[in-house]
């Protein structure tokens, strides 16, 4: 066996780009990702406002939005030259502040304040809406408050009957609602995970390129496929515990239960990996249609993991599609333990989901026996061709 | 060997190639499928919510249905206590919960200040927006109806009180994409990546199969086996690109505000830029299983960096300039712009010269790589 690992840690060594993926790429995609979003919160996100009223109100209507950290408000003269920012992106939404708005208050008509937001940016356009008519409820109450006042309601009864119902709101697990925190993980993950398969399969793949496939099955096709993955499980592993590191000890983001279980997670993640990758490997036998199939295999996996989009909202496909990605199965265990610190009952009935995968074992035992016997007829037929 | 059977070899040898058949044919057609196919429901809907009733009065059952009632929300179930109602979304059964406090009717009648307290689970924003979306705006709702019937019973009219209630009326319009959809949202951009990316990848395959060995790339000039392979694939994902922008954004009710031959002027420098960077891309390689890699590992940071995910007024300023080499960001930005935004073409402009710029430049360093891999054999 020690001989083995050697054979593999030589070969490892050997290969620059198998080498770059167990070391120094990890590392930049992670700190490129990181850095990426390393903002976390949105803010000072460009609005377009267009004050056709230019009284006290709407000016201070304006210094509201300014006030807000999400909001910053740039002024323009008409309609159409907001509408022209928003088509090009430079801003995301656009308030319309009409004319004869502080008249129409006075005199108790009810006007309107216009409010369009990107919603083709969905995620910038709606934080917008919400932010925007926050911003300008609070200051229209301001007003409101005044009007009371000068109806003759004491200040502290005027207060309760402009926030009747008063709302607390928690963001459960994610306090100040953090992009970090809440993408980071999952798209770190996706990364770890196209990684290792490309690692994997690579290292497969090289008994083809360089014709060592006879020597692999003289060597025993269990003991060497024993010895890859005792080589390359430590290396990829010690990947996810730098993501953790990362995330949940130099960023600080909340961590609800402990590493160990991830880790283990992580360990059942990748025998998952290494099940589909031995499958079709064994399927194709050939490099390039290997990586080309593992690609489309693998490369989807992050819309399919439910963060941004809920499992139970996709269609029964694309639920029947998720569960083919280990990713998909990991990331139920890593929600547990970071968000509700999962006791280990629970990530033993987790790991059993991924009960699927034990029957590609019987279809690459199947695989492997055609392909041994592939290769030894070839090897038997070509010197009889070359004899004569 | 003269231009068109240049070309034609081109192209069978890009049929032929099964790896690359795969990629390009397969890969196209099977991600215009796959990538949507989360999200057709579009927005989540009937989200399970607990309720804590600490008040059972008829209004607090008026606010309970009325969330119910919510199409956002579904209530599933009312506990005790709020450790039940957080053990009930640790556990996944539930992924938000409302509070109501002891006293609520009577103090909403006798004026005083009550406060409601919801929670979502955060770690789905989507869901965590929607549950919020929903229960504020139940809330709202009852709190509305004691004011009205408060002053109404103190003599206002009708008239009067609705307006007390409510001075001016915020008219919030979603722009662009009228359903909030998730479609719509990650559609164009992402199959707009996925062209690119399957292009690069087969340009790539390609060549890294070719440098080094005998065969017809080997007889012509270096210029002209560019040139011919860059029509080849231009020509092949002209149709691609006619399937993805014309049909797929059709048949996923994506909003579509452009322009035809404003679209199509468009595309024409992506397709271009892209088969050209393709070629150049391919002299990195001479291992036929390293393209479909390297491309892989950079397809989710160039969705990110490519601004309509995550703004480019968060994104760190370096990490933008490096990416405006890459032809699909400014492809992206200038399709969702033209397409989706129905922007002016003055001002995506700007992208399309970017294009043919970085063509110009791919075109030199295609010309050095090719010439390059041609001579040393």
């Amino acid at each position: 066996m020690k001989q083995l690992i050697k054979r593999e840690l030589i070969a490892l060594w050997n290969d620059p780009w198998q080498l770059a993926l167990v070391s120094y790429i990890p590392l930049v995609g992670i700190f490129g990702l990181w850095w990426l979003f390393s903002a976390g919160l949105p803010r000072e996100l460009p609005v377009a406002i267009v004050d056709q009223d230019q009284s006290q109100i709407s000016r201070m209507l304006v210094r509201r939005l300014q006030a807000n950290s999400v909001i910053t408000p740039i002024h323009y003269q008409d309609i159409n030259s907001a509408k022209a920012s928003m088509e090009s992106a430079e801003t995301y939404a656009m308030v319309v502040l009409p004319f004869q708005l502080n008249r129409d208050l006075l005199t108790g008509h009810q006007p309107t304040i216009d409010i369009r937001y990107n919603s083709q940016y969905l995620l910038v356009g709606k934080l917008l809406s919400s932010q925007i008519q926050l911003s300008l409820a609070d200051g229209l109450k301001s007003k409101a408050l005044l009007k009371q006042l000068a109806a003759g309601v004491p200040m502290a009864q005027a207060e309760v009957n402009l926030n009747l119902v008063k709302t607390q709101v928690s963001a459960l697990y994610n306090a100040n609602s953090n992009y970090v925190v809440f993408l980071l993980p999952p798209i770190l993950l996706a990364l770890g995970q196209l990684l290792a398969m490309l690692v994997f399969a690579n290292s497969l793949n090289r008994e083809l390129r360089q014709e060592t496939m006879t020597e692999w099955f003289s060597l025993g096709t269990r003991r060497v496929l024993w010895a890859k993955m005792l080589v390359y499980t430590p290396l990829i592993v010690l990947q996810g515990r730098l993501i953790l590191t990362l995330l949940y000890q130099y960023l600080g983001l909340p961590l609800a239960g402990v590493f160990g279980q991830l880790l283990l997670a992580q360990i059942v993640m990748l025998l998952a990996v290494w099940l589909l990758v031995l499958t079709i490997f064994f399927l194709l036998q050939d490099a390039a249609r290997v990586i080309s199939f593992c690609t489309a295999l693998f490369a989807p996996a992050f819309p399919f993991m439910g963060i941004t989009f809920p499992t139970q909202e996709m269609p029964q496909l694309a639920q029947w599609w998720r569960k083919l990605m280990p990713s998909s199965h990991y990331i139920d265990t890593h929600v547990g333990v970071v968000s509700y610190g999962q006791d280990f009952a629970v990530f033993v009935q987790q790991v059993t989901s991924y009960w699927g995968f034990l029957l590609l074992v019987p279809v690459i035992v199947v695989l492997a026996r055609r392909v041994r016997r592939e290769w030894s007829a070839e090897a038997s037929t070509q010197p009889m061709n070359e004899a004569p | 060997m003269d231009f068109w059977s240049l070309m034609w070899a081109d192209f069978k040898s890009i049929v032929t190639d099964k790896a690359i058949a795969i990629t390009l044919f397969g890969g196209v057609l099977f991600y215009s499928v796959l990538y949507p196919l989360p999200y057709l429901h579009e927005v989540p809907t009937k989200q399970q919510i607990v309720v804590v009733d600490g008040d059972h009065s008829s209004l607090s059952r008026q606010l309970i249905r009325h969330a119910d009632a919510s199409p956002k929300l579904e209530v599933v179930a009312e506990l005790n206590n709020i450790n039940q109602a957080e053990d009930w979304i640790a556990s996944g059964r539930a992924h938000g919960y409302m509070v109501i406090p002891e006293g609520f009717r009577r103090d909403l009648i006798r004026q005083k200040g009550v406060t409601l307290a919801y929670g979502g689970d955060a770690n789905y924003f989507l869901i965590y927006s929607a549950v919020l979306e929903g229960l504020v705006s139940a809330g709202i709702d009852a709190g509305k109806y004691v004011q009205f019937n408060g002053l109404l019973a103190r003599g206002s009219s009708a008239k009067q009180v609705k307006h007390d209630l409510e001075p001016i009326k915020l008219n919030s319009v979603p722009a662009f994409n009228p359903s909030l959809g998730y479609t719509p949202y990650v559609v164009p951009g992402v199959l707009l990546l996925v062209l690119h990316q399957t292009l690069l990848i087969g340009a790539g395959i390609l060549g890294a199969g070719q440098w080094g060995r005998e065969g017809y790339w080997q007889q012509v000039p270096a210029m002209k086996l560019i040139f011919a392979r860059v029509s080849v694939f231009a020509l092949i994902y002209s149709l691609f690109t006619s399937f993805y922008v014309g049909f797929c954004n059709y048949w996923y009710g994506v909003s579509v505000q452009g322009v035809l031959s404003q679209v199509v002027l468009f595309l024409v420098p992506f397709v271009i830029c892209t088969a050209i960077a393709g070629v150049a891309f391919s002299c990195m390689f001479t291992r036929r299983d390293l393209p479909t890699q390297v491309l892989l590992l950079i397809s989710m940071p160039i969705l990110f960096v490519s601004g309509f995910i995550w703004p480019f007024e968060l994104i760190p300023s370096p990490l933008i300039w490096i990416a405006q080499v890459i032809p699909a960001i400014p492809s992206i930005q200038g399709m969702l712009q033209l397409n989706q935004m129905g922007a002016s073409w003055s001002s995506v402009a700007g992208f399309w010269w970017q294009l043919w710029g970085l063509a110009l430049v791919y075109l030199l360093l295609a010309y050095l790589g090719v010439r390059y891999r041609l001579n040393s054999k």
